[in-house]
């Protein structure tokens, strides 16, 4: 019976309905709520059910469907999720659902709100699933313009910049990445005889460009992904776009948008050109090992909490590209990972960010102090994220950090001293942001008079969220399982060990 | 002699002389529309039937005109212009002086149109811009009273008679060197010519600067902002989706037919044209305040991007060109479209005026989006679907061994980022802004016909954006059809 159901485009159709029943439900802002609930609760049940119905030692692409969509230029619309895709739908779903939740005190402009967070998980969904490039470069596309209007309907003061900055700098990287997909596209024909878009015809052929072909367009998609990631030093959109974006638009983009691209390096580019990526290898090293230092060092800076979370992000989707970089399965493994981690992680991070500002009016970490008092539940939970984000042990972001220095180090040596101090720097601008923000004596600047815990709807994702923190923290291998042998595949047509 | 060739020619030019005929009876301009739309629709019907039919190429008269795919397409596209620009002009012109006359000179118009669409001969080709040209020109100047509209006609007026007489002495050089006028037969001449290559170099620059005018390619592009402007919006419309598009087609026959010989001679010419004219467009239209002004430099910017397929020059990049302009002609005739409804119910050409419209009219808004979005290449949207097919013709290029090519896809791209701002920018201040102060908050009551156009262009910009494979199809057909 469940071999039957079309699961992922299931996947996609309800987020659409769901939007569009939304949208239309403009007058009664709660019944719109409801229906966003609803919307984005079934896509995650369906994606857990997907985790279970999948066969973690078959391998491959499961759930396949495929259907001809534009015959004139071999477009197909292609689904099919492998081990690298499962934990991102998985977390693509769930964060959509608990950001609904988290929003639930929005008033300005509610139906539309809602329906927005629901187009973007269509094309978030889209792009982790999509096995035919065109259609991977619309999903990637649709999710500009929803993110465009969450920024810059419902983002602070300076969302116009902020939103048409990021709405540009990562059109022009898609628009360069599609320039690499044609490419590879039209020398597959040379090769195939035939056109086709798909990922799976282009890629059986691809390793065999040649080496200044594979160069030049590694370069182009390169470009697009590392745009997206973000990397040094192509990250100027990302604390903008962060600290402008409301926290269920900050949450989705750090924890699922930046995921696109390192996604995209691990799905489209290494398997696609592999002598390619031989040649970018010491770049992207330098670029991941620049980004983690870089943005360690600003998250020290940052008066502004949201900021230097911003940053942090930076740091730890380098890690993301340095455990990609090492070709070791156990790199990209902990690369895949690490994506996952980062996006439980960041999601809390950024979810408590938003209720600092809620609660107290300010972000500005020096005009905050002895909240912990005041919020105990709040402190809790911030606590929980600070210290899995810099890599408690017994939590989700640990299992990924250790395993990326230690491929790191089997791949480059003591190369792995540089990136190894932004732990100690990360460890110090978290404890110190902590210290200032929750203990010592309770501010005078803001009214704490009037302090209010967390609402229900504040403490129920943080403390899902926080579950799966220690979860997978603890039990590693119920990720592991599905990430390692598609990540085996990988590796393979790498030519790494 | 076999006339079937021309029946939409036909059709089309007796309705375009029966109407004035009947607005001596019926003075309503509304009767006199929908004799209009059915001298459109009837056409449509006969072209039509070259599809049905599939009887393949007709010519006409030992070859002056045929009826192909190719030439059919391109009727389709510009009597389906036509259609929507008199379905919108109902409530437009309602009760104004000189209905029939406008009725009448947009059926002429079209019938240039068509008859460049099938020309395989220089001055079939000729006349045909001609009789589209001469009556554009009334039109513009429709509104006798309007200061910018008849200094705008006046405009259009020079500058078209000079890019004709260059055109025509381009022409001439050419008939005089191949002593032929077939375009199929000066392309098997100039292929074997061995004399007079100076003098095709100087019919080819006529002819560029020529058509260069008629398409508004940077730096002969100065008239089209003003004249966009002036003119009655429905008619702009008209101009930008329709006989812009005619221009193109001109470029397509005499370039890619006639000189595609000596096609190294000057297709690194047309490609920094083509990029120079995409910047320009594109940089121009950043900071305009009025929305027909950046509607007309984002159509600058747009004809650029189709003249990569002029470049390029393959099968697959005409097809490419095809589908552009067939895109193109709905979203920027509809975006027209658009401006003009909402000029009937007080909402100006500035466009800070449409700060808060989602607020007043969300059909008229989310129709807006579709259409700028579209026009900036965002999928699904059949813009994307279009600039894709186009952008990548280079790519196929360079892949097969011309690598410069890859620039026009790099200027293209770069040039579609530039343009999502201001696109953006409109799309924000609809649905973004509030409403100005002391600007009206009611909710606007549109006219139906008007706001039937304007679904016509939405409704054909999602269907070809998320199912585009027979319209390609289509294009492909015609592609080929052009170069048998």
């Amino acid at each position: 019976m469940l071999e039957n159901i079309p699961i992922l485009s299931l996947l996609l159709l309800f987020p659409l309905i769901g939007a569009v029943v939304t949208f239309f439900l403009g007058k009664n802002p709660k019944m719109a709520k409801i229906s966003a609930l609803v919307f984005s609760a079934i896509p995650l049940v369906l994606s857990l059910l997907m985790l279970t119905e999948y066969v973690q030692t078959a391998g491959g692409y499961q759930f396949e469907e495929s259907f001809t969509w534009i015959d004139a230029l071999g477009i197909q619309y292609s689904l099919g999720v492998d081990g690298i895709s499962v934990p991102m739908v998985f977390l693509s779903t769930l964060l959509v659902f608990l950001a609904v939740i988290f929003s639930w005190d929005t008033e300005h402009r509610t139906h539309q709100y809602m329906a927005l967070l629901l187009v973007l998980e269509l094309g978030v969904l889209g792009v982790f699933m999509s096995l035919d490039y065109f259609l991977f470069y619309i999903f990637w596309e649709v999710v500009l313009i929803p993110m465009y209007f969450l920024i810059s309907i419902w983002g602070g003061p300076r969302r116009s910049y902020a939103a048409i900055k990021f709405f540009i700098y990562t059109h022009i990287a898609s628009l360069v990445m599609l320039l690499g997909i044609f490419a590879l596209y039209f020398e597959a024909y040379s090769y195939n005889g035939y056109y086709s878009f798909s990922m799976v015809a282009i890629n059986a052929v691809s390793p065999l460009f040649g080496a200044t072909f594979q160069i030049v367009v590694f370069g182009a998609l390169f470009f697009g992904f590392a745009v997206k990631m973000p990397m040094f030093p192509f990250h100027t959109w990302l604390p903008d776009a962060h600290v402008e974006a409301p926290t269920a638009g900050s949450v989705l983009l750090a924890a699922l948008l930046l995921k696109m691209g390192a996604y995209g390096i691990i799905r489209i580019a290494f398997p696609a050109l592999p002598d390619g990526a031989h040649e970018w290898q010491w770049i992207m090293v330098i670029m991941a090992i620049l980004s983690i230092v870089y943005g360690a060092l600003m998250c020290l800076a940052q008066k502004d909490l949201k900021k230097m979370v911003a940053y942090s992000s930076i740091s730890h989707m380098g890690l993301v590209l340095l455990g990609f970089a090492t070709f070791t399965e156990i790199g990209i493994a902990a690369g895949v990972f690490q994506m996952f981690a980062h996006g439980l992680i960041t999601a809390v991070l950024f979810m408590m960010c938003g209720v600092m500002q809620h609660k107290t009016g300010t972000r500005n970490i020096p005009r905050l102090g002895g909240l912990a008092a005041k919020m105990p539940y709040a402190a809790t939970f911030m606590m929980i994220g600070f210290m899995a984000s810099l890599g408690l042990p017994g939590m989700v972001g640990f299992v990924a950090e250790f395993s990326i220095f230690t491929s790191t180090y089997d791949a480059f040596g003591w190369l792995l001293l540089i990136p190894v101090i932004s732990v100690a720097i990360t460890a110090a601008y978290y404890i110190w942001a902590m210290q200032r923000v929750l203990f010592g004596p309770l501010t005078k600047e803001v009214d704490t008079e009037h302090l209010h815990d967390l609402y229900w709807f504040e403490a129920l994702p943080l403390a899902v969220i926080s579950g799966f923190i220690v979860l997978f923290g603890m039990f590693p291998a119920l990720m592991m399982d599905y990430i390692r042998p598609a990540v085996g595949a990988v590796v393979g047509i790498l030519g790494g060990i | 002699m076999d006339y079937s060739a021309l029946y939409p020619e036909i059709i089309l030019a007796l309705f375009a002389i029966a109407i004035p005929a009947v607005g001596m009876v019926m003075k309503d301009n509304k009767y006199l529309a929908t004799v209009a739309l059915a001298g459109v629709g009837l056409s449509m019907v006969a072209v039509a039937m070259h599809f049905i039919s599939g009887n393949g190429a007709v010519v006409f008269d030992t070859g002056l005109l045929v009826l192909d795919d190719f030439s059919a397409l391109f009727m389709m596209i510009f009597l389906s212009v036509a259609f929507v620009v008199i379905l919108a002009s109902i409530k437009f012109i309602d009760g104004e002086k000189h209905g029939s006359e406008y009725y009448s000179l947009i059926l002429l118009a079209t019938v240039g149109m068509l008859l460049v669409a099938s020309a395989t001969d220089l001055f079939v080709l000729y006349i045909g811009i001609e009789v589209t040209s001469i009556s554009s020109y009334a039109l513009v100047a429709f509104r006798k009273k309007d200061i910018k509209g008849t200094e705008a006609a006046t405009k259009y007026f020079i500058f078209g008679g000079v890019s004709s007489a260059f055109t025509l002495f381009g022409i001439s050089l050419v008939y005089g060197i191949t002593g032929t006028t077939s375009f199929a037969e000066i392309g098997t001449k100039i292929a074997t010519l061995t004399e007079f290559q100076e003098v095709i170099w100087v019919a080819l620059v006529m002819v560029i600067v020529g058509f260069g005018f008629k398409v508004a390619m940077v730096p002969f592009h100065s008239w089209a902002p003003d004249v966009y402007e002036g003119a009655p919006t429905t008619i702009t419309a008209m101009l930008a989706a329709g006989s812009k598009k005619m221009g193109l087609v001109a470029m397509f026959k005499f370039f890619l037919i006639a000189m595609l010989a000596i096609k190294a001679d000057w297709e690194i010419v047309v490609a920094v044209l083509a990029i120079i004219t995409m910047t320009v467009g594109n940089l121009a239209a950043l900071n305009q305040t009025s929305i027909k002004r950046m509607l007309a430099y984002s159509s600058i910017a747009q004809a650029g991007y189709i003249l990569i397929a002029v470049a390029v020059g393959t099968e697959f990049a005409l097809t490419g060109g095809i589908f552009h302009i067939m895109t193109h002609a709905f979203m920027k005739g509809g975006a027209f479209i658009v401006v003009a409804t909402l000029a009937t119910v007080a909402v100006g050409e500035k466009i800070t005026e449409y700060k808060g419209l989602a607020k007043r009219s969300n059909f008229m808004a989310f129709s807006m989006t579709v259409l700028l979005f579209s026009l900036a290449g965002i999928p699904p949207l059949a813009g994307f679907a279009s600039k894709m097919l186009l952008f990548s013709a280079p790519i196929s290029g360079a892949v097969a061994g011309s690598e410069w090519l890859i620039w026009l896809s790099v200027a293209g791209i770069i040039n579609s980022a530039i343009s999502l701002y201001y696109y953006a920018r409109v799309v924000k201040y609809m649905y973004v802004d509030e409403l100005e102060e002391g600007a009206p908050s009611d909710k606007l009551k549109l006219p139906k016909s008007m706001m039937a156009a304007v679904a016509i262009c939405v409704v054909a910009i999602v269907v070809m954006g998320v199912y585009p494979d027979i319209f390609i199809q289509f294009c492909r057909d015609a592609a080929q059809a052009f170069f048998a």
